[in-house]
């Protein structure tokens, strides 16, 4: 049993509307065994991961996925509901799982529900070598395993403040990108977008966190506020320290002026040596030390977010309690076994540590660390303490307050203001209490896990402050699916978009553009250059081309669409890529789109392709037709039903909904289309009517409409050629679909002007592909060249047979088969009219090229 | 000579607009002066014979105390030039034979102080016939001045901030600057600003992170990778082709990076000295070109620069160590970032270099071979930097604003590399290679060659958009009586209008109502702190002249000053004031400092106050009681605006219009109109708010809601109930004020009038007998005691005065209460009978106040006072103020 391939598939995709890992896990000689054949496997397996007793699997009831094991299950099943538990056990709960069998005997697609790729597979992994191990009969150390993978998990996910603040986005619809390895998250797209490292956000600036830093400067300037902090001053030396101690009156608190976290912070000092031993360990931190006037109490940390106080928490001391048998140390080890304490920011409680501080605080309660206390005894280790009480709905509002004026006259919008009080809920004058310090990118641990009280919806509280309510985070996203035309549609709904004063991003098979700007000529109909338009600041309207088998291989990334316009599901595009074994999955792909179109969104559908009618059922939100029949059933019934449809009547583009007619755009008055060398032949009518139902969802005005019909039509990407009276277009009609949709096309524009083809083998056709574009050239051209490459693929090798009418021309590459053109030009003749149909981008670009260069005259 | 008393006043004073030194010189002995002359003239160093000879030409200063004054003045100014200060000519005046008041500018406090400590030093030296090292002196001065003055960077936004009538101050020795008042503020940090993110800020320190997000928008930069060992470096160099550059991924000012490696060799040396610096490495594609640096504010290129490394050009006879020094003898060549140029360097990366081009700091390189000391081009390793500003190709420009909008910047410097700026990137194959958080404007505003820009200007047009100069209405009150009470009136109205309203009094500094400081809060250290609190939309400041004389204004512009009274003056005799006339002028400093939109507030009936309209650059307002006042009148038929009562209701009068704003007898301060004094105070409010564009809807509802009770304005005129009896609180302790009281007292109804008083011991003798005979001619009784603090003059003086003002025939009714305050308080109250009328002039006020309080609750069944803490009065709740 081996995994051949992992796919990682962002966003939603043919299985979910969600994340999913999809390994193709080839069982080798287990294909023949189910779980049940194995001995003791499913013993060892329900041993090890007793926990799956919840997998209700196919059976529905508790225990149903070891009924099924039982009753003897194929190992990619397995493999699926161990990699959801490993997952699971680790912290990071997920539920969906599928397995599939490919066209390839033993082979199956195994699909799990993902939050952390890199986690995922280990987990994928780990899940496979503990199967492997239960069949065996060998040792796996489940727990060790387990913890390795959590460690991982923490890793890799976002730290808790962060994703605090991400999951509040999530709750409210806000979607995000995490735009670094750690905790840099953008959440919202495009213009919308806002970012946040932790508890920073995209409005706290980098000189109020200076302020923030520089204890002196804050004291000054709070004190002009009248958020009085303790008395204090900087101190040069041990002895200035002293004396400064004197001065403010003992006792006093020694720390480092830029002191973050209490590290090297002395508290609660009566006497010289004290004073003077704390200013060495403050010293260490090496940016000056301050002595302050000690207030009395215990610290307190108040959140403030922008104009309030969101949450505050208190806690004690750090402290163990004697019990007359163990020295302080081995008290100390004692407390760091709780569960609760660690290192990580994660965990409520950190881990004891008895460093000079806590020596030296030893030595002052008349203890070292070797000494026993007695039962009882409380003895203090460190003085700031773990805050681990909520105090929230306590906190007095005049001290919430003065932590608001704090935060704001340091200038941050976030903020933690430690705050020292007998008790929080009385106000600090009555008290001798005192806010000590302002903290820049507070942790949130202490808020979102008290070990008492209250955990406080401190996300939330940030995520409100960053995207006021109403507000969404989003650019509205239209995706453009289907076999064919959707490169020109998705190009032309850009236009329209453009024409009415949006920045558009658009990531399509032509390229990568927002606004006037192209970023890319690639293909960019690619999850990855749909990221780059969500990062992009300044793009306020996306348009993505979203390619069938892209979706199939990567996901789309954007978690939902505005509008999903699906051109048609035509036949023959990527079949013979690996276990793309049949239409369905391709249909699915092309829905991916339709599924996640907002609850006020719209799929705007093809009513005169019935496969794509029905994509209506899958829509959450309404949907919008568009046909060239206006008697069209599928219309009829929709309109009937309250619906719109957007229809051809006549040269009319018309939008109906209800009674209400409203003619968008005459292409009969659009001069251009008829100026056009090849007229206004049925491809360009079909891709504008699907553009122009897409325009009109989007509520854009029929002047911007034909402002972008216009537009878009003058940069077609296809480019017809005319030398000495031939006419030559190059243009992409890579599956039959479009092949088909061409040769109907010339067939009404040309009429009787002899038809010549250059076609290049597409490396994903199968064999009834090519046989199906051989018909198709044998029925529309006189004569075919095909240009095959080295890599095409083995199920159209035998070519010659399938095309038995055409010349094949086998080169490497289509610069080669350059000179084909060249030879097919030659014997032409005068009015002949010849269809370059390179499989690929490079190919047309080369072609244009090239027919430039020859100084033929293009036509549009 | 000696300096006697050197007070440094910090804004807008007596004597002029500008910060100045005021020092009282002494002279200190009968030392003759004409030796010392003839000395000096020998020993004072050529930069400074200039100064000299301008006070020896005008003959009758020299060989006098008054010469010897002039001299002292001038070397102050001479100093603070040399050290590197724009000032303007000391003045000196005489104060009598052997007292003179110097006046002489500074720009850096503290090196004012310096130079007047030089000069008086120098003096001191020369009579004594003791050498001093003048040169290395004003060496020194200068030094100190280049390290406590602003950098040119943040000197640059300060005065496109000033240039715009934007306020600024610095809020700490560095260069943290606040331009702007109150919540208008904002704040600068030398190219940093209150918007610059911190996010974006560890974003731009994260190279990687910066180039992936460049990348996804479609900017240019030089593809590369991180890389783990001095291996993986060499083997991405080759991934990526030479050359290729090496450097740490954190960092910044070019520490650390080596250029243009090809071989294996360099690169592995190169990731060394990168990983010395942070422990990440990357490697990246080398872009060819110069390295320029773009400067965009607020979405725009605002500079750009050719940035050069630094070289030193051989001439075949100095080795490379002379020639880097004969190079740092220019003088534009600083040892910090204040100059327009730094010094070169031969350190380890320096001498590195020279190694690679087969060199030491001993050779000789032939004539004019140029010896590059460093790759990088940082002025603050030695480059230089030419303006390029205006060939910079626009679509160059648009991809650098792309990638500071995309790092999320609002100020950005921009690295580039290209062969040619005036050619779009795509063309030259350049690239951006850095985002710089806080970049240097060093280069742009003093670059070595080419047109400086104006980037301070930038910086404050990005943070203040046109129009905006960061101001917040300031109100101003002066004068001898009702200050406080005017002062708060004014704050209500203006805190009824929806404004969070600072304020300044006597009584402490109040913001939105929550008190901040206590104490006498009316000088300009309270001012300037409400000016800098953040929450703060209106302020309302009291003056008082003490502030104004100790250290000047601490605003530089107001919106409305007004000016209560001058009235017989109060405070004579000290800090130099000794008639009224004087003292008028010192009140006139804020309506000197009226801004051209701006209004005075007048008071009609004072001739000293009406002569100040004269001073106003905005419009003034006059304001009386009494409606025919001939001062009124004419402002009127000027078409002025006015505010009087006429018919039993405070009118606003502008030109022919009068506009009724509220009957008196819905106005509790004035007890239905009965308290001509706090009539005045409302009329002076009404014209403030007026002036502030309240509605007069707006001012009626404030001043028909404001009240003074013990709580909200403790020692302004509150009345309590005792036993029947009245007792009235009250600060006022000047002549004003005494008139003011009785005038009230007497229309309300009383059996008796009584008075604890005691005079303040710093008044002038005349003061002091002349409120004693005010006193002894209207109360009954009178209960006197000694102040605490009797002010420098010896104990019984001040009741001797006293007694003195009296007169013989009334002394049988003053009681003298030794043992201070509270115990005459105690006794005058003890002695009240049902109908007796108290005045208490309480001095201690709040100890005073709680003791009336306590004495009150005792044995004392009123029910209005019987709740701790808060004392009511009998009629109605009477709140007021005579000081």
């Amino acid at each position: 049993m081996h995994i051949r391939k992992i796919l990682t598939l962002v966003g939603p995709n043919i299985w979910a509307n969600y994340s999913v890992l999809e390994a193709w896990l080839d069982l080798d000689h287990y294909d023949t065994k189910p779980s049940s054949t194995l001995p003791g496997f499913v013993d060892r397996l329900t041993a090890w991961l007793p926990s799956m007793i919840e997998h209700r699997c196919s059976e529905g009831v508790r225990g149903g996925f070891f009924m099924r094991l039982r009753d003897g299950t194929w190992l990619g099943h397995v493999l699926e509901h161990v990699t959801l538990e490993l997952q699971s056990l680790a912290h990071l709960p997920v539920g969906y799982g599928r397995t599939r069998e490919t066209s390839e005997r033993g082979v199956y697609r195994v699909v799990v529900e993902c939050l952390e790729p890199t986690f995922a597979e280990a987990c994928l992994r780990t899940g496979r070598e503990l199967i492997l191990a239960a069949i065996d009969d060998t040792p796996f150390d489940v727990k060790a395993n387990l913890r390795r993978l959590r460690e991982l998990a923490d890793q890799v996910c976002l730290g808790p403040s962060t994703q605090a603040i991400v999951s509040a986005a999530k709750a409210r619809g806000i979607p995000h990108v995490r735009i670094s390895h750690g905790n840099l998250v953008q959440l919202g797209y495009g213009k919308a977008q806002r970012r946040i490292w932790a508890a920073e956000t995209a409005q706290t600036c980098a000189l109020a966190e200076s302020i923030a830093q520089d204890k002196e400067l804050t004291r000054q300037l709070l004190y002009s506020v009248g958020v009085a902090m303790p008395a204090g001053r900087a101190a040069e030396d041990r002895e200035d320290a002293w004396d400064a101690a004197e001065e403010l009156g003992l006792p006093v608190v020694v720390k480092p002026q830029d002191a973050n976290h209490g590290r090297g912070v002395s508290i609660c000092l009566e006497d010289r040596d004290a004073v003077m031993t704390a200013f060495d360990i403050a010293s260490r931190e090496g940016s000056g030390v301050l002595v302050e006037r000690f207030v009395s109490g215990t610290q307190h940390r108040v959140l403030v977010v922008g104009n309030q106080a969101v949450a505050a928490s208190g806690g004690e001391a750090e402290h163990v309690i004697g019990d007359d048998t163990h020295t302080v140390e081995e008290l100390v080890a004692q407390a760091n076994q709780d569960p609760n304490r660690g290192e990580d920011s994660a965990q409520p409680l950190t881990t004891l540590v008895l460093d000079d501080i806590s020596l030296e605080l030893l030595r002052r309660q008349g203890l070292d660390k070797t000494a026993i206390p007695a039962t009882g005894r409380k003895v203090i280790i460190h003085y700031n303490g773990d805050l681990t009480v909520d105090e929230t709905e306590r906190l007095h509002p005049d001290t919430a307050a003065s932590c608001v004026i704090a935060a704001q006259t340091v200038g941050l919008d976030v903020a933690g203001i430690d705050v020292i009080a007998e008790d929080i809920a009385r106000p600090l004058e009555a008290q001798d209490g005192a806010i000590i310090e302002v903290n820049a990118s507070p942790g949130l641990v202490m808020h979102l896990k008290p070990l008492v009280g209250k955990p406080r919806p401190v996300g939330e509280a940030i995520l409100n402050h960053l995207f006021p309510i109403g507000e969404t985070g989003r650019v509205p996203l239209l995706a453009v699916s289907g076999t064919n035309g959707k490169t020109a549609v998705a190009s032309l709904i850009s236009a329209m978009w453009s024409a009415s004063s949006r920045t558009v991003g658009e990531a399509s098979s032509r390229g990568l553009r927002v606004g006037s700007r192209v970023l890319s000529n690639a293909d960019c109909a690619t999850a990855a250059s749909v990221r780059r338009l969500l990062v992009n600041p300044f793009v306020d309207a996306m348009v993505v081309e979203t390619d069938e088998i892209r979706v199939i291989r990567e996901g789309v990334l954007f978690d939902r669409c505005e509008v999903a316009v699906v051109t048609n599901l035509g036949s023959g595009d990527h079949m013979a890529e690996q276990y793309v074994d049949d239409r369905t999955l391709i249909g699915k792909a092309i829905r991916t789109p339709v599924d996640v179109v907002a609850l006020d969104g719209c799929a705007v559908l093809n009513a005169d392709d019935p496969d794509v009618a029905t994509m209506a059922e899958k829509c959450r939100g309404r949907t919008v037709y568009f046909t060239k029949s206006p008697t069209s059933e599928v219309a009829r019934k929709h309109l009937e039903a309250g619906g719109q449809v957007v229809f051809l009547e006549g040269s009319t583009i018309v939008a109906q909904e209800k009674r209400q007619r409203r003619a968008i755009v005459d292409l009969g008055d659009m001069d251009f289309l008829h100026d056009r060398p090849l007229g206004a032949h049925a491809i360009v009518v079909e891709n504008v009517l699907a553009a122009t139902a897409g325009g009109v969802v989007l509520g854009l005005t029929p002047t911007s409409i034909r402002a972008g019909i216009q537009a878009a039509l003058a940069e077609t990407e296809d480019a017809l050629f005319e030398t000495n009276g031939r006419r030559l277009l190059v243009t992409s009609a890579r599956n039959p679909s479009a092949f088909a949709a061409w040769g109907s096309a010339l067939g009404d524009v040309l009429g009787q002007a002899k038809r010549h083809a250059i076609l290049e083998v597409a490396t994903d056709w199968r064999p009834e592909d090519a046989k199906e574009m051989s018909r198709l050239a044998a029925e529309n051209f006189a004569s075919l060249t095909l240009v095959v490459h080295d890599d095409a693929p083995p199920t159209v090798q035998n070519l010659s047979e399938i095309f038995e009418h055409a010349k094949l021309a086998r080169e490497n590459a289509l610069s080669a088969a350059i000179d084909r053109i060249e030879r097919i030009i030659g014997a032409a003749g005068t009015s002949d009219f010849i269809f370059v149909a390179p499989s690929k981008r490079s190919g047309k670009d080369l072609a244009n090229e090239h027919c430039t260069k020859r100084n033929m005259v293009r036509l549009s | 000579m000696k300096a006697d008393n050197i007070r440094t006043l910090r804004g807008p004073n007596r004597w002029s607009d500008d910060t100045l030194l005021e020092v009282i010189a002494v002279a200190d002995s009968d030392l003759a002066t004409p030796a010392t002359f003839g000395r000096l003239r020998g020993s004072i160093p050529k930069e400074l014979a200039d100064v000299t000879q301008a006070v020896w030409d005008r003959s009758e200063a020299t060989d006098s105390y008054h010469g010897e004054a002039c001299l002292v003045a001038e070397l102050t100014a001479a100093f603070q030039r040399l050290a590197g200060c724009e000032i303007g000519k000391p003045t000196v005046h005489t104060l009598d034979s052997r007292n003179f008041r110097i006046l002489v500018q500074y720009q850096e406090e503290e090196v004012g102080r310096r130079a007047l400590a030089l000069a008086f030093d120098l003096l001191v030296a020369v009579r004594e016939d003791r050498q001093v090292d003048l040169a290395a002196a004003i060496r020194e001065l200068r030094k100190f001045n280049q390290s406590v003055r602003l950098g040119p960077s943040t000197g640059a936004i300060v005065r496109a901030a000033e240039a715009r009538g934007i306020p600024t101050r610095r809020l700490t020795e560095g260069s943290l600057v606040m331009l702007g008042y109150g919540s208008r503020q904002r704040r600068i940090w030398a190219a940093e600003t209150d918007r610059t993110s911190a996010i974006a800020e560890s974003i731009a320190q994260d190279k990687e992170l910066t180039k992936s997000l460049l990348g996804a928008i479609g900017v240019p930069v030089p593809e590369g990778r991180s890389v783990e060992s001095a291996e993986e470096a060499w083997t991405a160099a080759q991934e990526i082709g030479v050359p290729v550059v090496v450097k740490p991924r954190k960092g910044n000012q070019g520490r650390g990076v080596s250029v243009r490696l090809t071989t294996r060799e360099a690169v592995m040396a190169a990731y060394e000295i990168a990983v010395a610096h942070d422990g990440e490495v990357m490697v990246e594609r080398q872009v060819e070109g110069c390295d320029f640096r773009l400067l965009v504010i607020g979405g725009r290129l605002i500079a750009a620069a050719r940035r050069e490394p630094p070289t030193v050009m051989g001439d075949g006879k100095h080795t490379i160590t002379e020639l880097v020094d004969i190079e740092n003898q220019d003088p534009r060549r600083g040892e910090d970032h204040a100059t327009s140029l730094s010094k070169l360097r031969l350190d380890a990366i320096g001498r590195e270099m020279l190694a690679e081009q087969g060199l030491t700091v001993e050779s000789i390189p032939e004539a004019s071979k140029v010896v590059v000391l460093r790759r990088n081009a940082n002025l603050s390793t030695g480059g230089s930097a030419v303006d390029v500003t205006d060939e910079v190709h626009p679509l160059v420009a648009e991809r650098a604003i792309d990638a500071a909008a995309m790092v999320g910047l609002d100020v950005a410097g921009i690295d580039v590399i290209t062969s040619r700026i005036d050619q779009p990137l795509d063309i030259t194959r350049g690239a951006i290679v850095e985002v710089n958080a806080a970049p240097g404007l060093r280069m742009h505003i003093e670059p070595s060659e080419g047109t400086p820009r104006p980037v301070g200007e930038a910086m404050v047009n990005s943070i203040f958009p046109h129009g905006e100069n960061g101001r917040i209405p300031i109100v101003a009150v002066t004068g001898t009586n009702g200050k406080t009470t005017t002062t708060r009136c004014v704050a209500h109205l203006l805190q009824m209008s929806g404004r969070r309203v600072g304020m300044t009094c006597t009584d402490g500094i109040y913001v939105e109502n929550r008190r901040l400081d206590t104490g006498d809060c009316s000088g300009p250290k309270s001012a300037r702190a409400v000016l800098g609190n953040p929450r703060v939309d209106a302020a309302v400041l009291e003056t008082a002249r003490g502030g104004m004389l100790r250290e000047g204004l601490g605003f530089d512009w107001c919106d409305v000053a007004i000016v209560t009274n001058v009235g017989e003056g109060d405070h004579l005799g000290m800090g130099g004031i000794h008639t009224v006339e004087e003292l008028a002028k010192v009140k006139a400093m804020p309506i000197r400092r009226v801004s051209a939109q701006g209004a005075a507030v007048l008071n009609a009936d004072d001739p000293l106050v009406v002569e100040m309209a004269k001073l106003c650059r905005g419009s003034v307002i006059f304001f009386s009681r009494h409606p025919e006042s001939p001062v009124l009148v004419s402002h009127r038929n000027k078409g002025g605006k006015t505010v009087t009562v006429r018919d039993g209701a405070i009118v606003l009068g502008v030109g022919r219009e009068e506009r009724k704003v509220a009957r008196l007898t819905d106005l509790p301060l004035t007890l239905g109109g009965k308290i001509g004094f706090q009539v005045d105070n409302l009329l002076a409010a009404v014209a403030a708010g007026h002036a502030l564009g309240l509605s007069i809807d707006g001012i009626r509802t404030g001043i028909e809601t404001f009240m003074n009770d013990l709580k909200t304005v403790p020692g302004r005129f509150n009345v309590v109930a005792h036993r029947g009896a009245t007792i009235i609180l009250d600060y006022g302790h000047n002549s004003s004020a005494l008139v003011a009281l009785s005038e009230a007292i007497e229309k309300m109804p009383h059996r008796k009038r009584k008075i604890v008083y005691t005079a303040a011991g710093d008044r002038r003798d005349e003061d002091i007998r002349r409120q004693a005979k005010l006193i002894g001619d209207f109360f009954h009784e009178i209960y006197i005691y000694e102040d605490q603090c009797t002010r420098g003059r010896p104990d019984g003086e001040v009741m001797q005065l006293m007694r003195e003002g009296f007169g013989a025939d009334r002394r049988e009714r003053v009681v003298l209460q030794e043992s201070g305050e509270l115990a005459a308080i105690g006794a005058a109250i003890a002695s009240l009978h049902s109908g007796d009328l108290l005045l208490c002039q309480v001095d201690q006020v709040e100890l005073a106040l709680d003791y009336v309080t306590s004495l009150c609750r005792q044995g004392d069944g009123h029910p209005a006072a019987s709740h701790p803490g808060k004392v009511k009065s009998t009629a109605a709740v009477l709140p007021a103020t005579a000081s």
